[in-house]
């Protein structure tokens, strides 16, 4: 199955090397130069992941992603040139899944476009299996006992949320203020001292070295992302 | 009353006195004949009294008056006639009330004329600094002000007047402007001699003027600095009655006042534009780094391709690598300059947050592995969790820099080790290369920014120069510091930087 990507850019270079770069991958894109005719494009070519870049010439792209998750989950992997982490944890925060900041290389883009099409086949076939695992670190939804390299490791009750729900969402950027709301609930705050000090516990148990970390990295200004890779 | 003895002025008054008497006298004779009473003439006599006083405004020749006119109707009118002997004793007792009476009138009368005297006196000093402020308010430059001051003082004194001002380092400047007194809406403007000694004599100034030349000068202060002075002739100034010193007092007040105002708007003025000035220049930079990156992503991810691409063709593969090496470099140059324009325009208030340590230096390493994945860097953190007040993002930027410039300057794959470990009271930072050091001597000017006011002429190494500027701008913002050393168990540099524990702004 090969998925169809809508690329929304109005820089015509950017837009040629994204496509460059999917093409090579051997990847069907379509290409929009706006948020209008992104629109149109979603439409009529009902594409499967979306990427996106926020300064559009005629509306923010924040506005297609608020349009886009009224009526649907797939893959938004946000473009930005602003450098303001707020523009990207409020995209985020809006439904994006994932954001790339400009300048970014091939890799790092095909990275991102190969974790959305995971994602986008997670959601295709609903969960069934309740253990999930990346590189010896795994989680038994059912059970609740997280292993590390075959070794049961004991997490408290805090603990085993927050990486329960970094594991439900393996490779993709949750804001701290979307996992505050997942652990402590709403109305809890963006208080983000109880968060860091949390993962900071965490880290101590599954990483190696917390300095290097290589299961959960902070995405900084923005939140965590569990690697899927 | 310190007005001083004035012969013509006598002269008139007696002159005037004694054509009353002459008229009194006349009436009373009148009087006599239609057979009036003696006290008639006797209220002619006090009435004479009280217009010679109201004229002459005398008192002297009050007290004088009241006793000649009591005489003048002794010699006039009581019996024996023309001479100063009475017959009846009761005529004492009129001679005694009729100089009380004169006495009293003459009293009254010239304390309501000294009264109203200085009562329009007290009004005209009212009116002058009224139009003198008036007019200082809608002065718009130094020039109208010292032009209006100058004025009013010349015409509220009738004198000469002079007024120098200083600059802004206390200064007499090189030209005073001088009215003389009579002609109409001329200023000269001279050369200032012996600046230094005005300024001296100014600064040493025990009362509210300095007179010690043959110039009376007062000061006009302003804030705490002397804004510049008035200058009267001496002469001028021994002839001024109390009212006129007082009124120039205050006319010395407002104008001192009206020239701080119009400094104060003027500075207010310059440092409004100076920030707009400095505000523009950091958007421009801004601006221009911001599309600079767009382009930049297009190279970095087109050559990297064309990298990709031609991986069996050695020589080409190299070119293409330069070009990304380039582009990547430029991309790092553009961050820097970005995060430095908003730390030095103020834009960027440092975002305070208490982070753990490690999480900040993991994101560095992420962002170092992203363009230098054969970089081998370890870390040494303690166990503990060390939470430091900190704004991660510029933080991060430091470690990406110091990182980026231990890569740069060692062997590929050479280790590299971040090292952090707690004092009393900083956290401690060490990033350890193993590469060629750095030179001694260049040691003490290694965090100079190379677009330094000072040192404009410092190159930029290759983004060296920058990337450790920025990095002292950031650490030293956070109220740290940072210095560099060389390893002395083998060749390589230490970078190392404290960052307090506690929030010393808290």
């Amino acid at each position: 199955m090969s998925e169809k990507i809508l690329v929304v850019e109005d820089d015509r270079q950017i837009s040629n090397f994204i496509c460059f770069t999917l093409k090579a991958e051997g990847l069907d894109y379509v290409v929009a130069g706006g948020a209008e005719e992104a629109l149109e494009r979603i439409s009529s070519d009902s594409p499967d992941i979306i990427i996106l870049d926020l300064g559009l010439p005629d509306y923010d792209g924040k506005e297609v992603i608020r349009k886009v998750r009224e009526w649907s989950e797939m893959p938004i992997i946000v473009v930005s040139a602003r450098d303001r982490e707020e523009e990207k944890v409020a995209a985020l925060d809006l439904g994006a899944d994932d954001y790339l900041t400009k300048p970014f290389s091939a890799t790092e883009l095909m990275a991102r476009v190969r974790v959305a099409r995971r994602h986008l086949r997670a959601v295709c076939k609903p969960q069934t299996y309740a253990v999930l695992s990346v590189r010896g670190l795994k989680i038994d939804l059912e059970k609740g006992i997280v292993h590390l390299d075959g070794n049961e490791i004991h997490t408290t009750h805090m603990e085993y949320q927050l990486l329960s729900y970094m594991f439900r969402n393996i490779g993709k950027v949750l804001t701290t203020k979307a996992i505050i709301r997942e652990i402590w609930g709403p109305g809890y705050g963006t208080d983000t001292q109880a968060l860091r000090a949390l993962m900071a516990c965490l880290r101590r148990k599954i990483e190696k070295n917390p300095g290097k970390p290589e299961y959960i990295i902070t995405e900084i200004g923005v939140g965590y992302r569990l690697l899927s890779e | 009353m310190g007005r001083e003895w004035n012969t013509p002025r006598v002269v008139r008054n007696i002159l005037i006195a004694v054509l009353v008497f002459f008229v009194a006298t006349v009436i009373g004779y009148a009087f006599d004949a239609v057979k009036f009473p003696d006290t008639n003439i006797v209220i002619v006599y006090l009435v004479a009294v009280l217009i010679i006083v109201w004229i002459t405004k005398s008192f002297i020749l009050g007290l004088i008056v009241s006793v000649a006119g009591t005489f003048a109707f002794n010699y006039f009118f009581a019996a024996p006639r023309f001479t100063l002997e009475v017959n009846d004793s009761n005529y004492y007792i009129t001679f005694i009330s009729m100089i009380l009476t004169a006495l009293a009138t003459s009293l009254l009368t010239t304390r309501a004329r000294n009264e109203a005297q200085r009562a329009h006196e007290a009004e005209a000093e009212t009116k002058a600094i009224y139009m003198l402020t008036n007019q200082l308010i809608d002065a718009e430059d130094m020039d109208e002000i010292v032009g209006i001051s100058l004025n009013s003082i010349c015409e509220g004194l009738h004198c000469d007047a002079g007024l120098l001002c200083f600059d802004e380092n206390g200064m007499p400047e090189d030209t005073y402007v001088l009215k003389i007194f009579g002609i109409d809406n001329h200023v000269i403007r001279r050369e200032t001699e012996e600046a230094a000694k005005i300024k001296y004599q100014i600064e040493h100034i025990t009362g509210t003027y300095n007179n010690s030349g043959e110039f009376c000068d007062y000061p006009l202060y302003g804030g705490d600095r002397v804004l510049g002075i008035i200058r009267l002739k001496k002469e001028d100034t021994i002839k001024l009655s109390n009212l006129q010193r007082s009124l120039l007092h205050s006319m010395v007040d407002s104008i001192a006042i009206a020239m701080d105002r119009l400094l104060t708007a003027k500075q207010r003025m310059e440092s409004l534009n100076e920030a707009a000035r400095e505000r523009y220049r950091a958007n421009l930079i801004r601006s221009i780094s911001h599309d600079i990156r767009t382009p930049l992503t297009g190279i970095i991810g087109t050559s990297a391709m064309l990298e990709d691409a031609l991986k069996d063709d050695v020589y080409k593969r190299e070119l293409a690598a330069s070009i990304t090496a380039d582009a990547e470099w430029l991309h790092g140059l553009v961050e820097n300059i970005l995060n430095m324009t908003r730390l030095q325009d103020g834009t960027m208030k440092l975002k305070k947050e208490k982070v753990p340590v490690e999480e900040v230096i993991g994101g560095a390493i992420g962002h170092v592995f992203a363009n230098n994945p054969t970089a081998d860097i370890d870390v040494e953190i303690p166990d503990e969790l060390i939470m430091i007040p900190m704004d991660p993002k510029l933080i991060e930027q430091v470690l990406v820099n110091l990182l980026g410039n231990a890569i740069k300057h060692s062997d590929e794959g050479s280790p590299i080790l971040i090292k952090v470990y707690k004092e009393p009271e900083n956290v401690v930072f060490h990033v350890i290369d193993s590469g060629e050091g750095v030179i001694e001597e260049n040691l003490p000017h290694i965090f100079q920014s190379f677009y330094s006011v000072e040192k404009p002429e410092i190159k930029v190494d290759r983004g060296v120069g920058l990337g450790l500027s920025i990095c002292e701008t950031i650490i030293n913002a956070h109220g740290g510091t940072i210095t560099a050393s060389n390893r002395t168990d083998r060749s390589g540099a230490i970078f190392t930087f404290k960052l307090p524990l506690e929030d010393q702004n808290e």
